[in-house]
């Protein structure tokens, strides 16, 4: 196998390969640190589960303890003093349907209590459904309001020992209020975006508590979910009938595993997989074999390999010397991200070998010049946490010491030497495989999809495919 | 025909979304090693484990034995894949009468390839006949088989497809899939499932939107949104 070196890099084309990396890396960090959200879990919309205490009315209202009960103490004087308060989260939007209940404990001086939705931007001194964009289900009248200025004739009124309900109905687009577990009516939901599950009290001893889904409902939701879900399956299977009755070439699975093989430089595998595929009844045709990606992903294969082993074995001061041998334009500049990122791994390597004082040391010498941008910054400190706990590979920053750390680096090392092709026209190819790509265009077009289809439904999410056992 | 409703998503702001997109190592090795297992790629599930640290969903000795049976069935060793089969599970065949009919069957095609008349009678009667007694299915298939024997050149005659060698592979890969189920793993890889998705999808989104699509999965190329 013969490579060429190409000197034609610009420092740009190699900061943009790994600021990737950084990105991946800085993915990971934030994945596994409890305060933050991932990303990956985007679609995992958490519920309300008790009232918000933060941004409730000014002191009308008293929220208990547990965050589950409002009092209204004073007395009322005028129509800007009602106890609002929203739930802590808004209503999940991803799923059929969402429901929450109150009981109240006592009606109070003139039984002014509320159920119903809000949006963010409603203004917690009013009643719901006073303002626009809000709906409410009042105990006093039995009327609801939406935002228009008087209520309209909705159900019965309710008071003290009365439980009453409020949801959403996704598939219907409507909301739907209960009293004491029977639907009271619906109203057309023409609000986008989030609501808030929002409670008012708005007279003296007025008292009320809140089930967030923690207790069983009075309401059977569940008889009222299984009919929607029922809707829904058949939706789906429909949809997945579809689905089946597609036919992609028979081969094609067979060539992206081979072109991923090739992309990451798995060679000993791809060595093996070919064998096998050639004694394969009927033998898998390998017309593929000289198509026009054949030729940049079989580029530099050999050493991407070694590469790969030297740092998944720990290596790195080898793949340092390799790298350097064999693409010296890679390590040129000493500050670049790819230099980062092996400083980097040689440091958990130092630790991972207990060897602290050295590790120290080399930190010291070796991360000064990275104080370029915060993201690295960030980085530098998970490494240096290492240091500070007896069992780092139990803490927070063990991520660092697992395997899939090393195959990053080596993915990063991996990508820079693709990008020194100099028939490499685009610098996309050199980081994705076409395994990626295509896992990308499937999850750009469902978000697409369902983004057309007014922010409901799925999308797509590898892992979850992944996780899914039998059909 | 073009609408003039129709919106456009550019090749910049595809990629963009494209570039958004968090895609783990692991799920796409992951992918891959789902692959090598489901397809029996054995030696190279092997060594993906070591160069890539995937760990295979099953134990990849299951995979040499399945495989063993898979080759015996395309070999024309029947009586050996149904041997090795009982030897993994017995109850693979016994909760899978139609397997077993279709292994038995698959020996008498065998029986009669190699001109073993006799024998071939003999077993047809002994064995498959009571079968085809219980199911209807069974008996036409049974009489099809036989009908071989009628034939003097079984090369040109209706049922000739039997003695194809897309039989075998039709057999043998029923059996195949009965294995995996047996060891609660889905039958077929999930990537060509993930490739049905898009096409899906793409499908889809192309009532409504104008936007980059990807036509040939082997480049993976994005192809211009039509304006």
């Amino acid at each position: 196998m013969t490579e060429t070196t190409s000197q034609n890099k610009s420092p740009s084309h190699n900061g943009f390969t790994g600021s990737y990396f950084v990105q991946v890396w800085r993915d990971t960090s934030l994945t596994l640190n409890p305060e933050s959200k991932s990303e990956f879990d985007e679609d995992c919309e958490e519920a309300p589960t008790a009232l918000d205490t933060v941004n409730s009315s000014g002191g009308f209202s008293l929220v208990g303890p547990d965050k589950l009960s409002v009092s209204y103490p004073s007395v009322n004087l005028h129509g800007h003093d009602v106890g609002v308060v929203q739930a802590n989260r808004p209503a999940p939007m991803k799923r059929l349907v969402y429901y929450f209940e109150i009981l109240v404990k006592n009606a109070g001086a003139k039984g002014q209590i509320a159920i119903g939705f809000t949006t963010s931007a409603f203004k917690l001194r009013r009643q719901p459904g006073w303002e626009a964009n809000s709906y409410g289900y009042h105990g006093d009248d039995g009327l609801l309001y939406r935002g228009r200025g008087k209520g309209d004739t909705f159900g019965p009124t309710y008071s003290t020992g009365d439980t009453v309900g409020g949801g959403i109905n996704y598939a219907t687009q409507q909301f739907f209020f209960t009293k004491n577990g029977a639907v009271v009516g619906t109203v057309y939901k023409d609000v986008k975006g989030p609501v808030f599950p929002t409670v008012a009290v708005h007279s003296q001893s007025e008292e009320i508590t809140v089930n967030f889904g923690k207790d069983p409902f009075v309401f059977d939701l569940k008889s009222l979910v299984s009919v929607y879900q029922a809707y829904e399956a058949e939706h789906r299977s429909r949809q997945q009938i579809d689905i089946d009755k597609i036919s992609v070439p028979q081969d094609a699975g067979y060539g992206i595993v081979r072109s991923y093989l090739q992309h990451y430089g798995y060679e000993e595998t791809l060595q093996l997989f070919d064998l096998a595929s050639k004694s394969t009844v009927p033998p898998i045709s390998l017309v593929s074999e000289i198509g026009c990606g054949e030729e940049n992903s079989v580029y530099a294969l050999n050493q991407r390999r070694i590469l790969r082993q030297l740092i998944r074995c720990g290596q790195v001061d080898d793949a340092f010397a390799k790298i350097q041998e064999w693409y010296p334009q890679i390590m040129k500049d000493d500050s670049s991200i790819i230099c980062f990122l092996l400083h980097c791994q040689k440091f958990v390597e130092l630790v991972r070998g207990g060897r602290l004082e050295e590790a120290i040391l080399y930190g010291r010498r070796e991360f000064q010049k990275f104080k370029i941008s915060s993201d690295l910054d960030e980085l530098v400190k998970d490494c240096a946490a290492l240091l500070a706990y007896e069992q780092p590979h139990k803490s927070v920053v063990g991520y660092l010491l697992c395997d899939s750390q090393r195959e990053l680096v080596a993915d990063a090392v991996n990508a820079m030497i693709l990008s020194t092709n100099p028939n490499m026209k685009n610098t996309r190819l050199s980081m994705y495989s076409s395994l990626e790509i295509l896992i990308r265009q499937l999850t750009a077009s469902f978000l697409e999809r369902r983004s057309l289809n007014g922010d409901q439904g799925e999308a797509f999410h590898l892992h979850r495919i992944l996780e899914s056992g039998m059909k | 025909m073009q609408t003039t409703s129709k919106k456009v998503i550019t090749r910049d702001e595809w990629e963009k979304r494209l570039s958004d997109v968090k895609v783990r190592k692991q799920d796409m090795n992951k992918l891959v090693m789902n692959f090598l297992v489901t397809e029996g790629y054995v030696e190279a599930a092997e060594k993906f484990r070591m160069e890539s640290g995937t760990e295979p969903e099953i134990d990849l000795a299951t995979i040499t034995d399945r495989m063993a049976v898979k080759k015996a069935v395309q070999s024309g060793n029947v009586e050996d894949a149904i041997e090795k089969v009982n030897d993994l599970n017995p109850e693979i065949l016994d909760t899978n009468p139609q397997l077993f009919f279709h292994l038995q069957q698959q020996r008498l095609i065998e029986l009669i390839r190699n001109g073993k008349v006799e024998e071939a009678l003999e077993f047809a009667q002994e064995e498959l006949a009571p079968r085809g007694e219980e199911n209807r299915g069974f008996l036409e298939e049974l009489e099809r088989t036989v009908a071989l024997l009628a034939f003097e050149d079984v090369n040109n005659c209706p049922v000739g497809d039997l003695l194809d060698i897309s039989q075998r592979l039709k057999t043998a890969s029923e059996v195949n899939a009965a294995i995996l189920t047996s060891q609660s793993h889905e039958k077929d890889p999930k990537l060509p499932t993930l490739l049905k998705l898009l096409t899906w999808v793409q499908n889809q989104l192309d009532e409504k939107v104008s936007y980059p699509r990807i036509n040939d999965f082997s480049t993976a190329m994005l192809e211009d949104p039509a304006v």
